[in-house]
């Protein structure tokens, strides 16, 4: 078997095929501190993308509630318990990806979820991690804690869908890096949806094939953001071109995150799938949670987070996620603003790094009221 | 990409393997004597797979290995061997596969359950085997009988709305009629029809009308099965006391240059393969057989050709000596068949790795 480098674990690796890097990759990143969980995203996509029969059940972009959300059931739960210990040495995963701890006869290790799995989509909506006890007051850090994990297809570097379809129906298009089940070729084996440790392929049941994310295709190809990208409320998301790390563009909002300041993490990168999806940390979750799910560097992003007000580069680049429906290129911080610039260099965004904001007295005069809203 | 280095091994690994399991069985590929011949028949070939037409049918019982030789395997077989029997009548020929399976498997919908399936394998060109599902430039041709697409043809599509039967949505995209809808009559429009997306771009197995529960496809290699467009396999499968018998029907003459040819003095190197879906068994995870040759009888000549000036005693002689000669063909075949049916069964595990 071919052995690929993968940077987000630092080492050489098993995969099926050689590497074949795009001429671009389909990138995003999701800022975790600012998730509302409203599911905007998750209507943006279904109204747009599956709605047809057979399609009911899917939700190729879906948000869940950690630590004790799932969609489907248990996903990530089952394949960590699954995978073993997954150990790191610094920056190097010590551990097996799904490739190398792969059963023999499969080209990875997976399962694949019951139909019940697949029917309770919001599950453990809210729940926190522990139980809140009696007389229990607002503490900083909190006593205990949830946080919102949207999540679509990661258009892997190393698609483990790809890597198990028999027939080749999966495809990386070599353009953008987008991921997709062709669906002429695809003959529902679900091998796919066997190996995918993301479960972001779905079965359609009167089709009879599989389907997946297919990265809002039409609208990257016009210089749009996806759907759940430009829809989101929390204004959480940002698209973008990821280069690997020593090819990265300081310049390039998605490279400045997840290279430059490195607040930007992958999703089990222990997986080694080279994901493309990329995580800023919640900060108030405890580290020793987030480390399993967003590898080694969860510590030093959330220390450069909280250091935002100081780093006007970085918060120009969190100010621009989600001010246009355009794909940013490049950015620049300059006098108090943050530009976006689309890939001819034209700006297409200008936002200041603090809006103005106006304060009022506590105590209105003229009516004889007191304010509870002063901003 | 995968290498072709270790395609060939595996390549190499499943030939060793087939003839390993010829060997055990006691046969070779000869080129002389076919270990089935399809007799001739004066009725038509018999459609129903319960017929009583079958009993006086020779059959043939050919053993199934798990497909262990490529990506993904079959590492828990649940199905030994298949009972074959085939007849043609000069226009048409038959095959009937006969397997014990306890489970009746005719659902393809909900994404953790998979359907019943048998498909046969034949060579393009005659006495040519091909390894599996052919390789490159060697065409094979396989005839792939599906239990949800049975069971579509013989209880109506199975729509979401009868794998789910409180299922209720209320409005999807260009849709018409009044909800829950029925599929696919109510999404026939074009723009409708975009929003399932296999059904718009002519994917065979997302078609919700068939004719036939069979598929007809070519193959030159693993990964490469795709969908003949011509010519429709006819048949039925019946499910009936844990067995299932399946009819798989075509004209003689193909319908295309790249599709199977009968001819009746050649030789047809053929295979099986069962699904069972109880088992998660689908695409390469399956039981096949090993190659089982078929020869074709000729139909006997008909009475209005021209006769000869010979004597009629040189004609009675004639006769006599075919027939002996049929007989003894038949008898070689019958032994053929009982040294096949005492040898050791075929090795479980493959034994090729993946
Ligand atoms: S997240 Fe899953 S479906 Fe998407 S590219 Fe990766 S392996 Fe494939
Ligand atoms: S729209 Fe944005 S804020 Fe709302 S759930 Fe989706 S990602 Fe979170």
């Amino acid at each position: 078997m071919p052995t690929v480098f993968n940077w987000q674990i630092n080492r050489e690796m098993e995969y099926p095929y050689e590497a074949a890097l795009p001429e671009r990759q389909f990138s995003a990143v999701f800022d975790l501190n600012k998730c509302i969980g409203c599911q905007t995203c998750t209507f943006s996509c279904k109204g747009g993308w599956t709605s047809g029969r057979g399609q009911e059940y899917m939700f190729w972009n879906n948000v869940e509630t950690k630590p004790y959300g799932f969609y489907p059931m248990a996903w990530d739960a089952r394949l960590l318990d699954m995978l073993g210990p997954q150990t790191w040495d610094g920056d190097t995963y010590t551990g097996k990806t799904i490739f190398e701890a792969a059963p023999p006869g499969r080209a990875a290790l997976g399962f694949l979820p019951d139909e019940e799995d697949w029917a309770y989509p919001n599950i453990g909506e809210d729940e926190p991690n522990g139980i809140v006890s009696d007389g229990a007051y607002l503490q900083i850090p909190h006593p205990v804690w949830h946080f919102y994990l949207p999540r679509i297809c990661n258009h892997c570097q190393f698609p483990a869908c790809l890597a198990a379809c028999p027939r080749k129906a999966i495809y990386k298009r070599p353009e953008d890096g987008i991921v997709l089940v062709d669906q002429q070729r695809c003959r529902g084996y679900r091998e796919c949806m066997r190996a995918c440790p993301y479960k972001k392929i779905m079965y359609n049941p009167v089709t009879r094939v599989s389907e997946k994310c297919i990265g809002c295709f039409p609208r990257v190809e016009n210089g749009q953001q996806t759907l759940c990208v430009a829809n989101c409320i929390g204004r959480i998301r940002m698209n973008g071109w990821i280069h690997t790390p020593d090819t990265a563009d300081p310049e390039n909002p998605v490279d400045f995150l997840v290279h430059v300041r490195k607040v930007a993490l992958p999703l089990y990168p222990q997986f080694g799938l080279q994901m493309n999806i990329y995580y800023i940390p919640p900060v108030h979750v405890p580290p020793r949670y987030l480390r399993q799910m967003l590898g080694p560097g969860v510590e030093r992003a959330i220390e450069t987070y909280r250091q935002v007000h100081d780093d006007p580069d970085l918060l120009g680049v969190l100010v621009l996620s989600g001010a246009t429906d355009r794909w940013i290129n490049k950015f620049l911080v300059r006098d108090g603003q943050a530009i976006g610039f689309d890939e001819s260099g034209a700006e297409i965004v200008r936002v200041p790094l603090k809006e103005p904001a106006f304060i009022r007295a506590f105590h209105d005069a003229e009516r004889g009221v007191f304010r509870h809203n002063i901003t | 990409m995968r290498t072709a280095g270790s395609m060939r091994i595996r390549v190499v690994a499943i030939a060793a393997l087939i003839a390993l399991v010829l060997t055990v069985r006691g046969h070779t590929l000869s080129a002389q004597q076919p270990q089935y011949v399809v007799g001739y028949s004066a009725n038509p070939v018999p459609t129903d797979p319960l017929s009583t037409a079958w009993d006086s049918v020779p059959a043939i019982e050919v053993p199934l290995i798990p497909q262990a030789g490529v990506t993904p395997a079959l590492l828990t077989p649940s199905i030994a061997s298949v009972t074959v029997q085939a007849i043609h009548d000069d226009a048409h020929i038959a095959f009937r596969m006969v397997w014990a399976d306890p489970t009746r498997d005719v659902e393809a919908g909900r994404p953790d359950v998979f359907r019943d399936a048998a498909a046969i394998q034949f060579p393009v060109a005659a006495g040519v085997p091909s390894i599996c599902m052919g390789a490159a430039g060697q065409i094979s041709n396989i005839w792939h009988w599906k239990a949800d697409w049975q069971e579509d043809i013989d209880a109506g599509f199975q729509d979401i709305t009868r794998l789910y039967p409180h299922f209720f949505k209320d409005y999807y995209p260009f849709v018409e009629g009044e909800p829950p809808y029925s599929f696919p009559d109510d999404f026939s429009q074009p723009d409708a029809r975009a929003y399932s997306p296999g059904w718009a771009v002519g994917n065979a197995l997302s078609q919700p009308m068939r004719e036939w529960p069979i598929e007809n496809l070519i193959a030159s290699g693993f990964g490469t099965l795709t969908t003949h467009e011509q010519a429709a396999i006819e048949g039925r499968g019946v499910w009936e006391n844990g067995t299932w018998s399946v009819v798989f029907i075509r004209e003689l003459t193909p319908a295309a240059a790249d599709l199977a040819t009968f001819q009746e003095a050649g030789e047809l190197a053929t295979a099986f393969a069962v699904w069972n879906g109880s088992n998660e068994e689908v695409g390469a995870r399956k039981q096949l057989s090993s190659f089982v040759t078929f020869g074709i009888e000729a139909p006997p000549v008909t009475p209005d050709e021209p006769v000869g000036e010979a004597p009629a005693s040189r004609d009675t002689t004639l006769i006599v000596v075919l027939a002996l000669l049929g007989a003894f063909v038949v008898a070689i075949t019958l032994a053929t068949i009982v040294v096949g049916r005492n040898a050791p069964p075929a090795p479980r595990d493959g034994g090729t790795g993946a």
